[in-house]
């Protein structure tokens, strides 16, 4: 009782600052600064039409390679925790609904996520949404499924050399053209194109990869500790 | 004040509240589980308040087209990718050690967690 009245307390004064100091705020009608900047020259300094993934990739690469690291070592430890201290055995078999459907999706879900990571330049998507999609049929796979997954290590090796490749990117722009993950170190081509925008698909490529081959060990990882004991 | 305005209005009234629940839920919820549900609900409001703050009422998503004249701001989109990935490695391990601290524990209620009390 007292802890939900201090609760209600704290999230009472909070909100109270919030809208205070948000009082004199108005709605922008015009942008300003860098998103000005990106809107008016982003598809002539990178080639992708998708602005979003211009930032993400070319602008603001350096970020998402930090970004990639703070994903690695969160699936690492997630992985590391739950193999080292085993919590259960056995896991739930799947009803008969799931088990029949993850013998149909998961073909129709990865070509999706593959559609989604080299569209990432075209349209809405890139390498982390169509990552965290393939990663999804493989989590459909594993529930309908009444084993406990192995070690793999073709996943290992998946997650490895997509890492590797986003540095080695990054490396060739700085060798070529003084500049580390440079987009233009290939060519932009013409915007709008499925082969454009530099090395924004082969990072989204390498992304991708990672990203799902990442999710994948979390959800293995998960699979082999639940379950009854 | 006009339709785009309340929308625009709304949008984060509807981002500022989810960011409350989840503090409210953080903050008064003894299952460490629904905590970790509560701890994704106000990430998510926080990642609607940062896309809200590129967002300008009546342009369109910020992809170059002959058609397109105006777009929001990308660079709070671009942002929020990271921001929702990040978001989803910290759920993850959230529920790592809360499945283990239950375990431990015998029980999920976090007033039996007495290892985690200093």
């Amino acid at each position: 009782m007292i802890r939900t009245i201090i609760g209600l307390v704290i999230v009472l004064a909070l909100s109270a600052i919030v809208v205070s100091s948000v009082s004199d705020y108005s709605m922008p009608s015009e942008l300003i600064g860098v998103g000005r900047g990106y809107t008016e020259q982003g598809v002539n300094d990178t080639g992708s039409v998708n602005l979003v993934t211009a930032v993400v990739v070319a602008y603001r690469g350096l970020d998402t390679l930090g970004e990639v690291v703070v994903l690695f070592s969160a699936s690492t430890a997630v992985v590391l925790i739950l193999t080292l201290i085993p919590i259960g055995a056995n896991p739930t078999p799947p009803s008969s609904i799931v088990a029949f459907t993850a013998g149909i999706l998961p073909g129709a879900i990865v070509l999706f996520g593959i559609y989604i990571i080299t569209h990432g330049h075209l349209s809405p998507g890139g390498g982390f949404p169509g990552g965290a999609v393939v990663a999804s049929a493989f989590l459909l796979v594993m529930l309908g499924s009444n084993t406990i997954p192995g070690k793999s290590k073709f996943l290992t090796s998946i997650e490895s050399i997509a890492g590797l490749t986003f540095g080695l990117l990054g490396f060739w722009g700085m060798l070529t053209l003084g500049q580390f993950l440079n987009n233009l170190v290939l060519p932009a081509g013409s915007p709008g194109r499925i082969i454009s925008a530099g090395i924004i698909p082969l990072i989204s490529l390498a992304i991708g990869a990672k990203v799902a081959s990442e999710l994948s060990g979390v959800f293995a990882s998960y699979r082999k500790a639940g379950g009854e004991k | 004040m006009t339709a785009s305005a309340m929308f625009y209005w709304s949008l984060a009234v509807t981002a500022l509240g989810l960011v409350l629940i989840g503090l409210w839920g953080v903050l008064t919820r003894k299952n460490i589980l629904r905590i970790a549900l509560a701890f994704t609900l106000a990430d998510t409001g926080v990642n609607l308040i940062l896309v809200w703050s590129g967002f300008l009422p009546g342009r369109s998503a910020p992809i170059v087209d002959s058609s397109v004249t105006s777009m929001v701001d990308p660079l709070p989109q671009a942002l929020v990718l990271t921001s929702i990935v990040i978001g989803v490695a910290v759920a993850a391990l959230f529920v790592v050690v809360g499945v283990l601290a239950s375990r431990k524990s015998g029980s999920a209620d976090i007033r039996r967690m007495k290892e985690l009390r200093w």
